[in-house]
């Protein structure tokens, strides 16, 4: 809770991949440990209470064929509801703290109007980006850094799901509905990545025979460059055709920029 | 007919409708469709061997990852559970057999012909390749164009109709058989783990019942649900995932109940805090119902619904929660029987354990944002209902001995748990070692390649484990060890009180649990009369003489025989096979060429093959049907039974009043489905398509029907042939007229208004298709109703029905509720 109060403050953007970083491993850790716990402590009983041949216990009320099952109550079913207390309480504080995550994640960063929004929309088999200006581009989104992005996602054909695994975000795209999503890349990791930072699209929902080839492109460059690019499109179409794979769409890519500061 | 031939005839299978011979025809038939889902994996792994090569086309592939998902989920899973269930909860509960033997049967067959056509769905063009989840608009012909695809969805509803009967057979069965003393609270857990599932089922499968008869028509008939954007694609998940999510549990169930059994016998303890088991199985039973929009985060649900779908998700794991620490309790102060039958329990919770845990991560909406689509998501799964098979194999290896009289191996036993587990982890643990790998998707990113391959090789190691089972099973079933009746050590439920295997009957005597542990007593049974009980010592309440020992050693009711042979479940199932096959290709070989009237209206056969088959297979539907209720059949009540919550009705009639609660939420599925379309078009946007006077005067037609069934009941029960005679022919009369109005209803739209199936003069196309599609299916249930009508008005003529009224009254259930559902029809499409 206190974590999402500070991402909320709006000092500094937390991109997803960074929250989803945190909240996987803080669930990691958790579940690990419960699961190690909890294993380690049956084999051990089981090991323990095997059958070894000796003699039974004093207290061993052996079970007959044909009696009626009876209700046990006693100090076994308080240390039941002990561990189901204790197991209630960790999965319910997870909750919570994973609700306030959830806040943040839908909410997103606070723009100030600066945010840019970008109609995604997935067809067999590949994506098509819409930019404000009415421009277009197929197979590869060109976005600044530093910038927040909305992409609001559907369909032309058949349910998709357009997902990029690096930036955690993932959204349905539907026919007949728009689905809204958010990510932002910091400028530092542009540079990091020689000053054009590119992730990979997939579908993430079975779309038809070529759905293992629907790959597409999310390139991000500086701000001043994208806004040179983003200028000389003019609201045009580019006339791209098939640049549905990864390789296909970084070639455009070089072309496309490359026309702009021409 | 009713003379059953012995095991080892082949005729036996064909006609038997005896539980323990339905339990073994179940079990084999349901490994036949693990190894046909294991090839159809195999080949999956083969293929994400190298993600730069393939040796499956795209389309193949999907066809393969499809058809392992429907095989291994509906083919597999759910009937090997049942095949247990077929064989041990009667002998849990102390009954003869089933409530319904033929009906049972009848289950079975629907099951085998309905995997049949999914097998020759692969040669009608390539099977279904949308997904086990079959999201639409995929779904549809216009992008799974084969006519395999169709035969898919057919077979999944020839399933559906067969899981149906045997839902309501296992309720009316556990509701209404238990023995004398048992009550619901002192079933085995075995039992009782199968009577939540089948509760699930009552509700769950309906849904899918519905949503499948929507694909079919939207794949047959061509109407355009799935493919309307107004929101055809959402209506399929909702629809899809309000079965899909209890389908989780209900094969999970079948497994944790053997985990329930098998814990107990193999410690020797008795299950710890076993009320709050139950009440939590319960609770699991009626959270599943809650839960289903988990499945769709990533859709455009408000973040508010969202929400409660995150708190009921988590919420359902807490009952999970205690149900697993009981099991573990229990194992405490035991004295733990490392068998065969135990390692695989135990496996399958570990396994589960950590299925469970992977799923509390998919609870949380952040992180499920990410899972989507991935390899997170089918390890989880994987871990959760193949991890809860796990147990289920032990109670193969458990039960082996009591089905078969022999021992099984158990070196052999212990060596395929070894293998089995340790490959088992090795497929599915590296799943979620390369998570990020979408599902469904072969050519990945080269990063997780490694994961894959260790997964592939585990994969063939975890097929090839089987067939030592197989082999062991084989090898035992011709030369093991004589079991005895009860091989274990600490077993308490009453099938291990019986021979191995137990006799046809189950019983020597009626069994009975009123002194509080299983006991045999003889009853009296006067001249002609109903049985007197026995009295609590076990010995029946007679002067003790001579004269009635003859009665006593015939089965204990009248003098009649409880038949246990009938030629028609299987019969029936095969014609509906054949009309299902025919309709598969119906839509491509049969076309509608629209004239001004009906009269200049032609049809075009390009395949005469297809609608041959679908009419001669409705044709023998419709006989099969007649002979099955011509059949002197008898099952026999149970006279002395526990009966809660349903003490005092009849067998036949809490049948009855479970199936129309499944077709409550058929119907419910359907009016729905116009709601949320309509309600995402715009409600206000939508006029009536018709006028609503025909609509009115087929309103009151209905109504007077249901009135002169009541008026044929209470002259059955006068005894009056003339006044049954009269009213039943009313009611025939009536439901003609009805039929008459809806005819010139519909042939007034599509000819005079342009509205068709698919296409609206008026309007969304969407809104005709609803009409035509959610009337039509109502009109489908008058029609079945009047055949029964006439049927019962034959055999009225002839003189039934005068003594024994009961057919009367139960046929009158089903035509009121047909009835009250036009009544929420009517404003939906006729006024509003």
């Amino acid at each position: 809770m206190i974590d999402s109060l500070i991402l909320q403050q709006g000092s500094g953007w937390r991109a997803q991949a960074e929250v989803f970083d945190e909240i996987f491993f803080v669930f990691l850790a958790l579940g690990t440990l419960v699961g190690t716990i909890v294993v380690a402590y049956t084999l051990w009983n089981v090991y323990k209470y095997r059958d070894d041949g000796s003699e039974p216990k004093e207290d061993f009320d052996a079970p007959e064929v044909g009696e009626l099952p009876t209700g046990q109550g006693g100090p076994k079913a308080k240390k039941l509801f002990l561990s189901f207390g204790l197991s209630a309480i960790v999965v319910i504080s997870l909750v919570v703290y994973a609700y306030g995550i959830l806040l943040y994640v839908e909410e997103g960063p606070d723009a100030d109007g600066d945010n840019i929004e970008i109609t995604v929309e997935g067809y067999q088999y590949g994506w098509d980006y819409e930019y404000p200006n009415g421009h277009t581009e197929t197979g590869e989104l060109i976005v600044p850094a530093d910038t927040r992005i909305d992409i609001a996602v559907t369909s032309r054909d058949v349910w998709h799901n357009f997902g990029s695994s690096e930036l955690r975000i993932k959204s349905d795209a539907i026919p007949g509905d728009t689905n809204t999503n958010w990510f932002s890349v910091s400028s530092e990791e542009v540079q990091a990545q020689g000053g054009e930072a590119t992730y990979m699209v997939e579908c993430f929902e079975l779309c038809g025979p070529g759905h293992s080839a629907m790959n597409g492109q999310i390139t991000v460059i500086p701000q001043d460059e994208w806004e040179t690019w983003y200028e000389g499109t003019g609201g045009n179409s580019s006339n791209v055709e098939g640049g549905a794979s990864v390789n296909g769409a970084a070639n455009l890519n070089g072309a496309a920029v490359g026309g702009v500061s021409a | 007919m009713s003379e059953l031939p012995p095991t080892t005839s082949v005729k036996r299978w064909f006609v038997t409708t005896n539980h323990k011979d339905i339990g073994i025809l179940y079990t084999i038939t349901a490994l036949f469709f693990l190894l046909f889902g294991g090839v159809l994996a195999l080949l999956i792994r083969m293929q994400l061997w190298d993600p730069t090569s393939q040796i499956l086309s795209g389309l193949a592939y999907n066809e393969a990852v499809t058809a392992h998902g429907l095989i291994m989920v509906f083919w597999f899973l759910s009937p090997f559970g049942f095949g247990f269930a077929n064989y041990f909860v009667p002998l849990q509960i102390g009954a003869d057999d089933l409530a319904f033997p033929r009906l049972n049967a009848l289950s079975y067959w629907m099951y085998l012909f309905s995997g049949i056509l999914l097998g020759i769905s692969f040669f009608q063009g390539g099977t279904l390749d949308a997904g086990w989840t079959m999201y639409a608009p995929l779904n549809i012909p216009m992008y799974t164009p084969s006519i395999g695809s169709t035969g898919a969805v057919l077979a999944l509803f020839m399933f559906v109709v067969g899981i149906t009967a045997s839902t309501v057979n296992f309720l009316t069965s556990i509701h209404h058989s238990r023995a004398e003393g048992m009550g619901i609270m002192d079933m085995p857990m075995f039992t009782w783990s199968m009577l939540a599932t089948v509760w699930m089922m009552l509700f769950a499968f309906a849904a899918l019942l519905a949503v499948g008869l929507i694909l079919a028509s939207d794949r047959v008939l061509g109407s355009v649900y799935f493919s309307a954007t107004e929101g055809g694609s959402l209506l399929w998940g909702h629809l899809f995932w309000f079965f899909g999510h209890p389908e989780v549990y209900i094969v999970f169930f079948p497994a944790l109940g053997v985990m329930l059994e098998l814990f107990q016998t193999f410690s020797g303890r008795r299950l710890v805090g076993r009320k709050w088991v139950i009440i939590a199985i319960c609770l699991i039973s009626v959270q599943s119902f809650l839960v289903w929009m988990h499945h769709m985060f990533l859709t455009t649900i408000n973040l508010e619904i969202k929400t409660l779908m995150m708190a009921t998700t988590i919420g359902i794991s807490l009952p999970f929660d205690l149900v697993v620490f009981s099991l573990i309790y229990t194992l405490i102060k035991g004295r733990i029987q490392f068998t065969t039958p135990f390692l695989f329990a135990f496996g399958a919770l570990l396994l589960f354990i950590l299925g469970g845990i992977t799923g509390v991560f998919l609870g949380a909406i952040v992180l499920d944002y990410e899972f989507r689509g991935t390899y997170w998501v089918v390890a989880h799964f994987h871990y959760v209902m193949f991890g809860g098979a796990t147990a289920l194999f032990g109670g193969a290896y458990y039960w082996f001995p009591k089905v078969t009289g022999k021992m099984y191996d158990e070196l052999l036993g212990k060596l395929h748990f070894v293998i089995f587990f340790i490959s088992f982890n090795m497929v599915y643990f590296s799943m979620f070692l390369g998570w990020e790998t979408p599902r469904r998707v072969f050519e990945y990113n080269p990063e997780f390649q490694i994961y894959h391959q260790f997964g592939t090789i585990g994969a063939f190691v975890l097929g090839l484990s089987f067939f030592i089972m197989f082999y062991n099973f084989a090898k035992s079933y011709v030369s093991g060890e004589p079991a005895g009746d009860n091989p274990w050590d600490y077993s308490r439920t009453a099938e291990w009180a019986v021979s191995s295997p137990p006799p046809l009957e189950n019983w020597p005597n009626r069994p009975s649990y009123a002194s509080g542990k299983l006991e045999f007593v003889k009853d009296y049974v006067p001249d002609g009369g109903p049985a007197v009980k026995a009295d609590g010592d076990g010995n029946a309440a007679t002067d003790g003489g001579d004269t009635h020992e003859e009665h006593i050693s015939e089965y204990p009711y009248w003098d009649k025989h409880p038949s246990h042979a009938s030629i028609w479940p299987f019969a029936l199932s095969l014609a509906l096979g054949i009309m299902l096959l025919g309709l598969s290709g119906f839509s491509e070989s049969v076309t509608f060429v629209l004239g001004e009237t009906v009269a200049q209206t032609s049809v075009e056969i390009a395949n005469p093959i297809y609608p041959i088959l679908a009419v001669v297979g409705l044709i023998g539907l419709i006989w099969t049907g007649v002979k099955w209720g011509l059949q002197d059949f008898y099952a026999p009540p149970t006279e002395f039974a526990e009966r809660w919550p349903f003490e005092g009705v009849e067998k036949v009639k809490l049948g009855m009043w479970f199936f129309l609660a499944s077709d409550v939420i058929v119907f419910g599925a359907f009016l729905s489905a116009a709601i949320f379309v309509r309600y995402n078009a715009g409600w206000m946007t939508w006029e009536p398509l018709t006028e609503s006077l025909p609509g009115l005067i087929n309103t009151f037609v209905l109504i007077t029907s249901s009135f002169t069934v009541i008026l044929a009941l209470v002259a059955a029960h006068r005894k009056s042939r003339q006044g049954l005679l009269a009213s039943l022919g009313s009611t025939i009369a009536l439901g003609f007229v009805f039929l008459a109005i809806k005819m010139w209803e519909w042939n007034h739209e599509i000819f005079d208004r342009g509205v068709t199936i698919n296409a609206n003069a008026h309007g969304d196309p969407v809104q005709a298709s609803i009409y035509y599609v959610t009337t039509g299916l109502h009109g489908i249930h008058v029609v079945i109703g009047l055949l029964i009508a006439i049927f019962l008005f034959v055999r009225a003529y002839q003189g039934h029905y005068l003594d024994d009224e009961r057919p009367i009254e139960y046929f009158g259930l089903y035509w009121h509720f047909v009835d009250i559902v036009w009544v929420f029809i009517f404003p939906l499409f006729y006024l509003f």
